[in-house]
Formats: C-alpha cells, sequence, structure tokens
C-alpha cells in the first residue's frame, strides 16, 4: 500500500513539472543519468548551458496532452526527449521521428513564443497602480477649479476698486449737489453713510437725495461680471462694457408731461421694443439728430417736435457731442413705468404706474479693460446729470404742446381701457355665473324638503328682481333716447 | 444746491419687485447643478459629479447678495458628496470621453 501511494507520487510530480518551460534539453546524458528520481534529467538540462546548440523550446499547455517542441531546422537528427510520455512517467528518450513533427513549422526565434502563451499578463487596475498620472482628468478639474477661485477672487477685487474709484472721483460733486449722498434703507434716520452699496460682486448702488427739483437718484455701477470665470470666457468673444445707469425720479410738479430720449441708434431701436413709455409716445423710428449737430453715432426718439427743440439747446449739445462715445441713452420722460410687463392675457386690468423719471446710461471707457483712473473721465457726465435736472425743471410745454401731449395721453388710456374692457366684462360675467352656481348647489345641498323651498324661492325672487332693473333701465335709455 | 425739503429715503430698485428683470443664472445654475449631482450619484458618472461642483461655484459667483447663503450651501455640499460618493464607489480614474 505505501508502495502505491509513493508510486502515485513519483507520477505526479513529472506530470506538474510537465507544465514548466524549459531552455534546452540534452539527449545524450540522458541514459546515463536516469535514476529513480526524475529531477536528474531536469537538473542536468539547468546546469549544462550549451549556448551553440539549437534550443529547443518545450512548452506544454494546459489544455493539450500533448507538449509541442519546436526544433531548429539545422539539427533534425538529434535525439529529442518525447514529452508525449512524461505525463505517464515514463522518461524513456525516443530517436527524433520526423513524421511526428510535420507540419509544425520552424522557427528561427528561439526565445519563447507569445502565440501560445499560456500566460495572459491582466490589466492591473488603474487605481491600484502607484501612479498619479493615471488620475489626469481629475488633476485637470481641480485645476479648473482653483482657476475659477483664482478669477473670483481677482475679478471681486477689481470690481471693488473700480467702484470706489469712481465714488472718490465723484464724492466732491455729489455731496455739494445732494444733502444725503448714500443710504441703505436699513437706518431708523436719513443720515449719509458716505458709502457705496453692493448688491453683488459686480453691481454697487449709490442713492442722493435732498435736492430741489427731485425726489431722489440712484446710482447703479453695473460692472462686467470679472469674478464669473464664464463670463470672462464669454466677454473674449464679445466685448463688452461697464456700465453707469442713473435713475433720476422728479417730482410731479418739477416736470412737464413729455417723452423724449436721445443715444446710440442700437440702444434707442432695443429701448423702443421694450419700453412701455417709449413704445407707445413715441411711434417714429430713431431720428439722425445731425440736424442739431449731434454725431452720426447719436439719434433721437421724441414725442413731438416741440420736445427736442426745447431739448437741444447749445449745453446739451455740447455735452452730447463731447461725450458721444460714452453715451449710451438718455430718456426723459414722465411716463416712465419701466420695461413692458409680459403679463398674461386675463390678468392686465390696470395700467401700471408712472413716475416722472430721467434715466440716463453710460458706457464706461475702456471697453472691459478699464482702470481706476478711467472713471475720472465720467465725472462731466455727472455734471450733464445736473444740469440736465435743472433744464427738466426749466422746460415748459407751450400752449400746443400741452394739448398734443394730454391728447397723446388720453389716447393711450383709452387704448388701454378698450383692450380690457372686454377681458374686465368677461371677468364681471365668470364672477356672476359662479355665484349662480354655487347658490344652486346650495340648494340641493339642503337636506330639509321645506328649507330647499323656501331657498328656492328666495333665488326666484331675487332674479326677478334683477328682470325688473334691466327692464327699467332699458326704458330709461329708450326714454333718454326720445 | 441742497434743497430744504427733507430727503426720501432709499428704495430698493425695480428688480426686486418685478422678478422678471433679475438675472437668472444663479437660479438656473444651482437647479442645474443639483441635477447633475443627482446623476453623479444615482448613476455613478464621475463626470456629471465634477460638472455639479462647477455649476455651483458658478452659482455662488453670479448670486446676489439677498440671496440665502444656505441654497449656495446645501447646493456645494450636495455636489461635493456626489464626488466623494463617485470615487468611494469606484476608485479608478475618470476616462476621458474620447
Amino acid at each position: 500500500m505505501k508502495n502505491l501511494y509513493i508510486f502515485i507520487a513519483v507520477l505526479f510530480i513529472p506530470w506538474s513539472f510537465s507544465l514548466a518551460k524549459y531552455d534546452e534539453f540534452e539527449d545524450g546524458d540522458d541514459i546515463m543519468e536516469y535514476d529513480d528520481n526524475d529531477f536528474a534529467e531536469f537538473e542536468d538540462v539547468n546546469e549544462d548551458a550549451v549556448t551553440e546548440s539549437p534550443q529547443r523550446v518545450i512548452t506544454t499547455e494546459d489544455d493539450e496532452e500533448e507538449a509541442t517542441v519546436e526544433l531548429e531546422g539545422q539539427d533534425e537528427n538529434q535525439e529529442d526527449f518525447d514529452d508525449t510520455d512524461t505525463q505517464e512517467g515514463d522518461t524513456e528518450s525516443e530517436p527524433y521521428d520526423d513524421e511526428e513533427f510535420e507540419g509544425y513549422e520552424e522557427k528561427p526565434d528561439a526565445s519563447h513564443s507569445k502565440n501560445k502563451d499560456p500566460i495572459t499578463i491582466v490589466n492591473v487596475p488603474a487605481h491600484l497602480q502607484n501612479s498619479w498620472e493615471s488620475y489626469y482628468m481629475e488633476i485637470l478639474m481641480v485645476t479648473g477649479l482653483l482657476a475659477y477661485i483664482m478669477n473670483y477672487i481677482i475679478g471681486k477685487n477689481k470690481n471693488n476698486r473700480l467702484a470706489h474709484a469712481w465714488f472718490n472721483t465723484h464724492r466732491e460733486l455729489l455731496e455739494s449737489n445732494f444733502a444725503l449722498v448714500g443710504d441703505d434703507g436699513t437706518n431708523k434716520e436719513a443720515t449719509s453713510t458716505g458709502k457705496l452699496n453692493q448688491e453683488n460682486e459686480h453691481i454697487y448702488n449709490l442713492w442722493c437725495s435732498g435736492r430741489v427739483c427731485c425726489e431722489g437718484m440712484l446710482i447703479q455701477l453695473k460692472f462686467l461680471k470679472r469674478q464669473d470665470l464664464l463670463n470672462v470666457l464669454a466677454r473674449m468673444m464679445r466685448p463688452a462694457s461697464d456700465q453707469v445707469q442713473i435713475k433720476v425720479t422728479m417730482n410731479d410738479e418739477d416736470m412737464d408731461t413729455y417723452v423724449f430720449a436721445v443715444g446710440t441708434r442700437k440702444a434707442l431701436v432695443r429701448l423702443q421694443k421694450e419700453m412701455q413709455d417709449l413704445s407707445e409716445f413715441c411711434s417714429d423710428k430713431p431720428k439722425s439728430g445731425a440736424k442739431y449737430g449731434l454725431p452720426d453715432s447719436l439719434a433721437i426718439l421724441s414725442e413731438m417736435g416741440e420736445v427736442t427743440e426745447g431739448m437741444m439747446d447749445a449745453k446739451m449739445i455740447h455735452f452730447l457731442t463731447h461725450y458721444a462715445d460714452k453715451i449710451e441713452s438718455v430718456q426723459f420722460s414722465d411716463q416712465f413705468s419701466g420695461p413692458k410687463l409680459m403679463q398674461e392675457e386675463g390678468q392686465l386690468t390696470k395700467l401700471p404706474e408712472t413716475k416722472k423719471t430721467l434715466l440716463f446710461t453710460f458706457n464706461v471707457p475702456g471697453s472691459g479693460n478699464t482702470s481706476p483712473k478711467d472713471m475720472e473721465s465720467l465725472l462731466p457726465l455727472m455734471s450733464m446729470v445736473i444740469y440736465c435736472i435743472d433744464k427738466a425743471k426749466k422746460f415748459r410745454l407751450n400752449r400746443e404742446g400741452k394739448q398734443k401731449a394730454d391728447k397723446n395721453r388720453a389716447r393711450v388710456e383709452e387704448n388701454f381701457l378698450k383692450l380690457t374692457h372686454v377681458q374686465r366684462q368677461e371677468a364681471a360675467q365668470s364672477r356672476r355665473e359662479e355665484k349662480k352656481r354655487a347658490e344652486k348647489e346650495r340648494i340641493m345641498n339642503e337636506e330639509d324638503p321645506e328649507k330647499q323651498r323656501r331657498l328656492e324661492e328666495a333665488a326666484l325672487r331675487r332674479e326677478q328682481k334683477k328682470l325688473e332693473k334691466k327692464q327699467m333701465k332699458m326704458k330709461q335709455i329708450k326714454v333718454k333716447a326720445m | 444746491l441742497p434743497g430744504p425739503r427733507p430727503a426720501a429715503r432709499y428704495k430698493p430698485p425695480a428688480t426686486e419687485t418685478n422678478p422678471a428683470l433679475e438675472d437668472p443664472t444663479p437660479d438656473y445654475m444651482n437647479l442645474l447643478g443639483m441635477v447633475f449631482s443627482m446623476c453623479g450619484l444615482m448613476l455613478k458618472l464621475k463626470w456629471c459629479a465634477w460638472i455639479a461642483v462647477y455649476c455651483s461655484f458658478i452659482s455662488f459667483a453670479n448670486s446676489r447678495s439677498s440671496e440665502d447663503t444656505k441654497q449656495m450651501m446645501s447646493s456645494f455640499m450636495l455636489s461635493i458628496s456626489a464626488v466623494v460618493m463617485s470615487y468611494l464607489q469606484n476608485p479608478q480614474p475618470m476616462s476621458p470621453p474620447w
């Protein structure tokens, strides 16, 4: 029994060895050195490194039972170790049999063949490799985020510097003209804060008040979004400017009734479409201001010719001509209510509230690449604003002009009422119907038959009364007509 | 010359009463960021999570000062968690789409 086990073990070992590769095997010494120990022959193979003799590669595959052998073309006569017998433990070397190896290609390549290589190199997953290079997409992403943050800080600071440069330049002029400069609405008393309100990283507000003629003046510094990298990249395609928007709210008694605008043609076309008052009162296309000596870039939108004549005095023309490149639009309007509100059909029941306003939009020079010094060039424009305030107070329409203006306003109101009349009627009608329906439901739901009868009678009586009223009205109208 | 009448107080500009005039960018970016975060978390897509982080940054940069910081922070945290979860579930690096 013991011997049997030993025999099986002995069988098993060379079989497992036959799975490995060998560089060479000499047959010459085999017979002599064969022992019971099957390792002997293989030991010889490893020790005898004969470089000149042709090398034979003995490979086996897991699937196949027979070993394949590659041979050098030259030494066909050399005895070869027959591998087909190794699995059975037979270590006899047989003479090389040509016929056995027919069909095998003779390869000069002496190195390991990779075509029938049973060992496949497994791809190590990238995250197990100790290399940062495989994470290059992540590194890119993080770098992008860092760039965004850097741009945010730089852009924010630049906008801040520009805003304060503007304020420092204009502070003196404003303080000499307004009692209240800077207010954020939070203090109980109206005291000047003397500071800009920061609404955003790119919008700064300043409220000035306490002057004759005007209720107040709101200055908005609308800078470019330098803090947003996306915006910065978009501006590389399409250059834009920082803007200063000034909105002066006039007291009712300090301004007459007219609508007038002057500015770049592009801006006026856009405003005419967007602004409620300009679209309603200035129906003509923007006209060239060349008649008054304005440069070609500027155009005029006006309610009536008299207003244009009155507005275009020498000083105004001087301002407009000298600073034409910085002026985007100037709008004087007594019917100012902001842009057209996009409302649903059914909701428009009341005209929007209007306020007498002067609006100025200026472009900061530099087209985006502004420096704090450029803010000084805007100071004359502020003087122009002050001048316009005084002018608006002084300018009064003559009798004809006033009549025309009143007619225009009446016309607009009538149009509006007509538009909404149908809607208002429908609204009233639907309300009445709903009331009736609600009543009927109440009557139906009444369980008590007595109560039901009484409610029905009450409803009938009410309807009769209404009919009588209508008939009375018709009679009255007929009488009046007669 | 400063006038004798009392000065009028500051009133916030019309944009606050008319929401149509406000810049919609921060709100859109906030929403987009949340959508991408959820995609990244549910579908285990790393690039979705990274875009969500970018969206929340852009939303923050464009936000108004009156905007709720809690909303910003929650969107930001959600996007960061989406990125972290994607990498915990699948530590392999992101492969480019090409």
